[in-house]
């Protein structure tokens, strides 16, 4: 048994490693990018206490071009709705109660739900794991972007390693031929949502996700 | 950008996490069901995000790192194999384009 649970501890380590590494080098672009725009503190005070990539991007975008303190938290509270469907798909998974639940709630990201989905270990176990590992590579990253580091040499690998992990976790999650059309129907639909309407972004593509889910009963 | 902004833009997001990990009620019939159905057209779905970036443009070697992973997810159920033939397919993209 202890032996089991030391070999599913590993694998959520081997797995969520490369994750963290990869979100390191999104956060050297975001203290880069951010730190002309809030100041090192405020950059800093940032990751440590938002840790969303994609909402704190938003927000210096939106400060940048000198929106009002309305706008940019409307465009926040727009885009933390896609939690929602993270818990949703996690509910049948977790063990624990509201309270511990809710202690590790702040590491609920794309990438560690789609680890606690797959790995063997359990799901609030392997979501404290990667989303602290994720954690102390987003905000290291941030430093690191603010000391002036270069990321131009890993950029690459960095962006290529989010489609296939999430490819990854599609497949993994698609346990049967139905699972399996479905994530087919969605990648192919989300791909031309997004080039007809780059717009439409991470919710756009949930929204594409949740109607085939709803629609698609059997293939 | 004032502190004060900061902590509201957090309390969102963390707001948001903690919500949708430890209030939402428990789900029932249609909506049980369809959650069930999620993850995996989900992952597909941010792939295609991911894949296309923020911009829509799409480079070589994402391309070749994803169909790569495709082709790896077909043959093992291991993430950790598809994320080696995703990386390995994008270092030899780079290489040659």
């Amino acid at each position: 048994m202890a032996r089991a649970r030391a070999s599913a501890s590993a694998g959520v380590v081997s797995a969520a490693v490369p994750v963290a590494v990869a979100i390191g080098v999104f956060g050297i672009v975001y203290g880069a990018a951010a730190g002309p725009v809030l100041g090192t503190p405020m950059t800093v005070v940032s990751s440590l206490i938002v840790f969303s990539g994609v909402a704190q991007f938003t927000m210096v975008a939106l400060v940048a071009a000198g929106a009002t303190p309305v706008a940019v938290l409307g465009a926040v509270a727009t885009l933390a709705l896609r939690h929602l469907p993270l818990g949703a798909v996690l509910q049948p998974v977790l063990t624990d109660g509201r309270g511990r639940r809710a202690l590790i709630a702040p590491f609920l990201l794309d990438e560690t739900t789609g680890l606690a989905l797959t790995t063997d270990a359990r799901a609030e176990r392997t979501l404290a794991v990667s989303g602290g590992l994720a954690y102390a590579g987003w905000v290291g990253g941030t430093i690191i972007g603010l000391a002036g580091g270069t990321y131009a040499s890993f950029e690459p690998l960095a962006a290529a390693l989010f489609p296939v992990l999430f490819v990854g976790l599609a497949a993994l999650t698609a346990r049967t031929q139905s699972d399996a059309a479905r994530a087919a129907l969605a990648g192919v639909g989300s791909a031309i949502l997004l080039i007809t309407w780059p717009a439409a972004d991470a919710l756009g593509v949930i929204a594409v996700a949740v109607v085939v889910s709803c629609v698609v009963r059997a293939a | 950008m004032s502190l004060s902004l900061l902590i509201v833009v957090a309390a969102i997001t963390i707001g948001s996490r903690v919500a949708a990990l430890a209030m939402l009620p428990p789900l029932r019939g249609p909506v049980a069901a369809i959650a069930q159905r999620l993850p995996a057209p989900l992952f597909a779905s941010l792939a295609a995000l991911s894949i296309t970036g923020s911009g829509g443009t799409v480079t070589r070697p994402i391309l070749a790192a994803t169909g790569c992973a495709l082709v790896a997810a077909l043959r093992w159920r291991s993430l950790l194999v598809i994320l080696a033939a995703g990386m390995g397919g994008c270092l030899a993209a780079s290489l040659i384009w």
